[in-house]
């Protein structure tokens, strides 16, 4: 047998640890498979949920954003609106104030004196004042109106002290004069200290308000000195129908255009927009809001961005809601709201990526955190996997190191069982129960069951040596008992030396062990030989000692004279009165009277004698028979008589001799027996017996012989010679 | 070897022997005679198939003979000549019935 791991391969031990593993295997393998199982779908849980929170986040943010953006925009955008507009509307109202005088001046121009004018002079820069320029090629001194017209000029200084917003106040006459009241009379004189000329019909306020005969407000235009962007509010004064002059006001929008700076912030800014859809203000320096003049400014209503293109135009014409609009590749939250003096809109503009940036602010942050939490439930899950596989590699460690140890704890006792059970040879040795087999299961019932075969083993080995050892001291006795039935029996030849009247021989051969059949030879007295044969049912012991009793009660009753069927009949009695067992012996007896070869002779049942008469053959002699003695009480024997003469033999025999059987179960027989007598009717008895036997011999051959041999030959010589 | 057949009809047995009855074979028969003939009155031996009887056969049948003449009646049936020249030599003849 082949060993693993201290493990007999196929054997129990390894049967057991493979039950063993395979079951924790497909525990583990259950158990890993689930917490893969769970660890994905947590993940993805997590994963799934994270993503959603992430979507419904931002769809809140953004909308809550708008809400709010839409909220502020929308009021803001208008408050913007109608401050600005305001503006102009007071600049409106002081432009009117101007012309309404100047009306009244040409209306009652008789009534008035040419009141007094001055060039710029360089000692008023900064100073609020009131100071004349005319055309290139003009003679202000030449001008009806100019004188007239002059008497405007404290009201002109009062406005332009009053009104922050206006950079200057004037009033131009059709021959090119105008007159300015303002506090930068230095922006007029050039270095060599003469007077800038000043192209006053040349100008778009002038042409305009000429033109539409009624109050106009220009576009965003520079400054004629100063190149301040600036707008202004002009409207002509008629006298007879004739262009009189021309007044207005200047206004300086560093105001709105400061405002609107301020506004880019945050993503955000607010821009002005006039009726010609230009943008006039802005903090943009670039882009499609970039401010830029009157002449060059695209038209936005007509942008290639028709989405913008429709929110301009419907914020000149009315407030809008707030939009989204992509403006130079941004996102853009827009709303207008219109200035109606000018005709213009305020534009607020709201970068989306910055509104949206706290949604998307919220959104990484929000993200990094369940990244974050995703990540370190990875690495938790990671570390679990780590963890499980160790612990199913250690758990797979213990469970094999508890399988051997199991296995080995099983497979030990039975082991150790059958080494001790192969140890079991010598009679000495015997299997008890030990602590090893104390395992309170089926080895312990096992090893019980060994203990207690072992026991009764042991038990019987004993009763089988003690029987033996009986029987070896039976057989010894029986051998000795055969030695002492034998000695009973007369063997010693010849037995008779000095009678030569006769010769008598006999022999036994007990069949195994002590027989039941015996044969006698005495003399009763001289004259009287009685010889018996006999055979005793049954054998051994038993049949010994009723042979030894029969043969003494016999040979008593012969000597005390009595005939043959007297001592028959006799024996029986004494037989029968005490035979419990119901044993019989078959009795031939007879006297021979040696002086005249008389024979007398009683059968009790045993077997024809065989007589030779002289010169004749051996033939069985069929006497009368009597009972088996002690088979019957009272049985009477009658006896015969047979005359022997000399060279007469006579051969008894027990049925040991014709009952002889050979292999083939085929009885020796009488017939066989007369034949082997007759083949040397001359032999003496001794030999004739030797002749028998040898013929049995080779009858039986190797067949067992299954009783005793036993026979007697006599040889009658004659009477006393 | 001897085959004891036994055939019981209320207080009538017959026992059939085949075979050898001799000092081996005669202590079965004796007990297998002893332990059936409580009650029987009668008993028939049927040597049909009997090859031979030793003495030690012949005293069982003694033994039966003497019981059943206590308590009813034997006979011995099917006698082939070679037993029936034992049964005369021994002179069982006599004391047995035999059909």
């Amino acid at each position: 047998m082949r060993f693993f791991l201290g493990i007999k391969l196929g054997g129990l031990q390894q049967k057991i640890f493979n039950l063993m593993l395979i079951f924790i295997i497909a525990l583990i393998g259950v158990y890993v498979t689930v917490s893969v199982a769970l660890q994905n779908d947590l993940s993805k849980i997590v994963q799934n949920t994270s993503e959603k929170q992430q979507e419904s986040i931002a769809a809140v943010s953004e909308r809550t954003m708008k809400t709010a953006v839409t909220a502020s925009m929308t009021k803001t955008t208008a408050l913007q609106a109608y401050i600005a507009d305001d503006l102009f509307s007071d600049v409106r109202t002081d432009v009117l104030t101007l012309r309404s005088f100047a009306n009244e001046l040409f209306v009652h121009a008789d009534a008035f004196t040419a009141h007094a004018y001055y060039p710029p002079d360089k000692a008023n820069d900064g100073v609020p004042s009131v100071q004349m320029q005319h055309e290139a090629g003009v003679d202000p001194s030449e001008s009806e109106a100019l004188g007239l017209v002059a008497n405007m000029s404290e009201i002109m200084l009062s406005m332009f002290e009053n009104s922050r917003q206006l950079s200057s106040c004037f009033v131009a006459t059709p021959d090119g004069c105008i007159l300015f009241a303002d506090d930068r009379a230095g922006a007029y004189i050039a270095e060599d200290g003469s007077v800038y000329d000043f192209e006053v019909r040349s100008r778009p306020w002038y042409k305009q308000a000429a033109e539409a005969g009624e109050l106009i407000f220009t576009g965003v235009e520079s400054d004629a000195f100063t190149d301040i962007a600036g707008i202004v509010c002009a409207a002509p004064v008629y006298k007879d129908g004739q262009l009189a002059a021309v007044v207005g006001a200047d206004i300086f929008l560093s105001a709105i255009s400061d405002y609107v700076k301020t506004t880019a912030n945050y993503g955000g800014f607010v821009c002005v927009i006039n009726e010609n859809g230009q943008v006039l203000f802005s903090p943009n320096t670039e882009g499609t809001f970039k401010p830029e003049l009157s002449a060059v400014a695209p038209d936005l209503r007509k942008s290639e961005n028709a989405a913008l293109g429709q929110f301009i135009t419907e914020s000149l014409n009315g407030a809008t809601d707030v939009q989204t609009i992509t403006v130079d590749g941004a996102e853009y939250y827009l709303t207008g709201s219109p200035m109606p003096t000018v005709g213009w809109a305020v534009v607020s503009a709201i970068d989306k990526s910055v509104t949206d940036q706290p949604t998307a602010q919220m959104l990484k942050s929000y993200g990094d955190i369940n990244k974050n939490a995703l990540t370190s439930y990875q690495n938790g899950a990671k570390r679990a996997t780590r963890i499980v596989i160790i612990a199913t590699v250690l758990i797979l460690l213990l469970a094999i190191t508890g399988a051997l140890f199991v296995a080995s704890r099983i497979v030990r006792p039975i082991e150790y069982m059958t080494k001790r059970i192969n140890a079991l040879s010598g009679n000495d040795s015997v299997f008890e129960m030990e602590k090893i087999y104390k395992t309170n299961d089926e080895i312990e019932v096992l090893a019980e069951s060994f203990a207690a075969l072992s026991g009764k083993t042991r038990e019987y080995i004993g009763q089988i040596t003690e029987i033996t050892a009986e029987k070896e001291r039976i057989g010894t006795e029986l051998a000795l008992a055969t030695r002492i039935q034998a000695d009973m029996l007369p063997n010693i030849y010849p037995a008779f030396p000095e009678r030569t009247e006769f010769d008598v021989y006999a022999s036994m051969d007990p069949a195994k062990e002590v027989g039941g059949d015996f044969y006698d030879f005495f003399l009763i007295d001289d004259d009287h030989l009685c010889m018996i044969m006999a055979d005793v049912s049954g054998k051994g012991v038993p049949a010994a000692l009723f042979m030894m009793a029969s043969k003494i009660i016999l040979s008593n009753n012969a000597m005390t004279g009595k005939s043959p069927a007297e001592i028959l009949t006799d024996t029986n009695a004494a037989i029968c009165s005490n035979n419990r067992e119901q044993m019989f012996v078959t009795v031939w007896l007879g006297i021979l009277e040696i002086s005249t070869g008389k024979l007398t002779a009683a059968n009790a049942g045993h077997e024809y004698p065989v007589i030779m008469q002289a010169g004749g053959k051996f033939g069985l002699l069929k006497d009368k028979h009597g009972f088996v003695i002690g088979g019957m009480e009272g049985v009477k024997y009658k006896e015969y008589e047979v005359q022997l003469q000399p060279g007469s033999k006579l051969f008894l025999y027990t049925d040991g001799v014709p009952e002889a059987t050979n292999a083939e179960n085929e009885f020796f027989g009488t017939e066989r027996m007369l034949d082997a007598l007759n083949e040397s009717v001359n032999a003496p008895p001794e030999e004739m017996l030797r002749n028998m036997r040898r013929a049995v011999d080779d009858f039986v051959k190797e067949a067992e012989q299954f009783d005793d041999l036993t026979m007697l030959g006599l040889e009658y010589k004659g009477g006393a010679q | 070897m001897l085959n004891i057949e036994k055939n019981k009809d209320n207080d009538a047995l017959v026992v059939s022997l085949e075979g050898r009855l001799d000092t081996t074979t005669a202590p079965k028969f004796e007990d297998e005679l002893k332990n059936s003939l409580d009650g029987i009155t009668a008993l028939t031996i049927d040597i049909k198939k009997l090859e031979y009887i030793s003495s030690a056969g012949l005293r069982v049948f003694l033994s039966a003979q003497k019981r059943m003449n206590a308590q009813g009646e034997m006979k011995v049936t099917h006698v082939s000549e070679a037993i029936m020249d034992i049964f005369e030599v021994t002179g069982f003849s006599d004391i047995l019935t035999i059909e």
